[in-house]
């Protein structure tokens, strides 16, 4: 949990640092794209936490979630059919599915013991 | 803390999210509101209720230049100032209903039904209401009748029309049946108002038997308003609004 904030926040920085900016058109896409890999974030620091992660699931997932959520937002434009809810209900419910196991692994697992001596 | 594969590519990973993120808030949007095409057409009809508008007040100010020129003659001594201000009075009593109106138009005799035979077990049906009188007024209005009056009261913007059993109350005076209304304006337009089938004149005569007799002349009069318009609730903040 704690790197990926940091990672966040060195992103953030990077970002508005950039020069760069992109259309205003695709803030739409951009967006359902950054719930997706969010959720792939946060499947990756469980699976760390579980001990089963596999650096190519987590390439492939990052990027083809958020690929397939901006791709979905965007035919959801072109037909006139908000498909984008598709993906914002899918993976921000994965989001908080996540959070839970990740929760419960760090308070069963590591904190108890700490927190009783404290 | 060890930088292991899983968390490089965590961090990795969240590096791209965190520039994603500040560029979207780089761009300093306001929320997304997805356009519909039903959204489209309603601010392509606000558009045009917008233009109408401006159309209508440009018609305004040309009246407004043209009552000023009007003003500045009386200046100059062309025009008399008390001239135009009787004109103005006569033409807003007839604005305002006081005077009485001559022209063509149609002259309604209404009155309850007459058949022997009734028409249902409830008498009610066979009577004319104040809802019957307010519909047919309503549909001479909606055919261009510029003056109304009822049994020689003048259909005024404030007028009520109130059941009182077998006769009505219009300004505050009862009258009973039968009931005249007197309408000028197209007669033609008039007498299809009420005579049309799917009118309410037509469904008052033929399905309960109300008897309408609609005629239409060239030399319709009707009186004007003989009361007083005070308003107790109601103050002027100037002009339109």
């Amino acid at each position: 949990m704690g790197y990926a904030l940091i990672g966040i926040l060195i992103g953030g920085i990077i970002g508005f640092l950039l020069p760069y900016t992109y259309n205003t058109a695709y803030t739409l896409y951009i967006s359902v794209a950054i719930l997706a890999s969010l959720d792939s974030v946060f499947g990756g620091i469980r699976a760390n936490l579980e001990g089963k992660f596999n650096t190519k699931i987590f390439v492939t997932g990052f990027f083809g979630n958020a690929l397939l959520a901006a791709f979905l937002a965007y035919i959801g434009d072109r037909l006139g059919v908000p498909l984008y809810y598709a993906a914002i209900f899918t993976f921000g419910g994965r989001l908080f599915d996540n959070f839970a196991q990740i929760r419960r692994i760090w308070l069963t697992k590591e904190r108890p013991v700490k927190t009783t001596n404290k | 803390m060890k930088l292991t594969t899983p968390r490089l590519m965590i961090i990795i990973g969240s590096i791209l999210i965190g520039i994603m993120i500040s560029n979207q808030m780089k761009l300093n949007l306001e929320t997304i509101t997805p356009v519909t095409i039903k959204s489209i057409i309603d601010s392509k009809n606000e558009l045009d209720s917008i233009k109408r508008e401006i159309l209508n007040l440009e018609k305004t100010i040309e009246a407004k230049y043209k009552e000023l020129e009007l003003l500045e003659s009386t200046q100059t001594g062309e025009a008399s100032i008390v001239d135009i201000l009787k004109q103005d009075v006569r033409n807003n009593k007839i604005q305002a209903g006081y005077s009485a109106l001559k022209g063509p138009g149609i002259e309604i005799v209404m009155f309850d039904n007459i058949d022997l035979e009734e028409l249902s077990f409830n008498f009610s049906n066979d009577i004319i209401h104040d809802v019957d009188i307010l519909n047919i007024i309503n549909d001479l209005r909606i055919a261009g009748a510029e003056a109304i009056s009822i049994n020689d009261q003048r259909v005024m913007s404030s007028s009520e029309i109130k059941c009182g059993g077998p006769i009505i109350r219009i300004n505050g005076v009862s009258i009973g049946t039968p009931f005249i209304i007197k309408a000028i304006g197209d007669p033609q337009m008039l007498m299809a108002s009420i005579n049309a089938p799917g009118t309410y004149g037509h469904t008052l005569r033929t399905v309960y038997g109300i008897g309408i007799n609609p005629y239409s002349s060239d030399n319709i009069v009707i009186h004007g308003y003989q009361g007083i318009i005070q308003f107790d609730y109601a103050k002027p903040v100037g002009e339109g609004g």
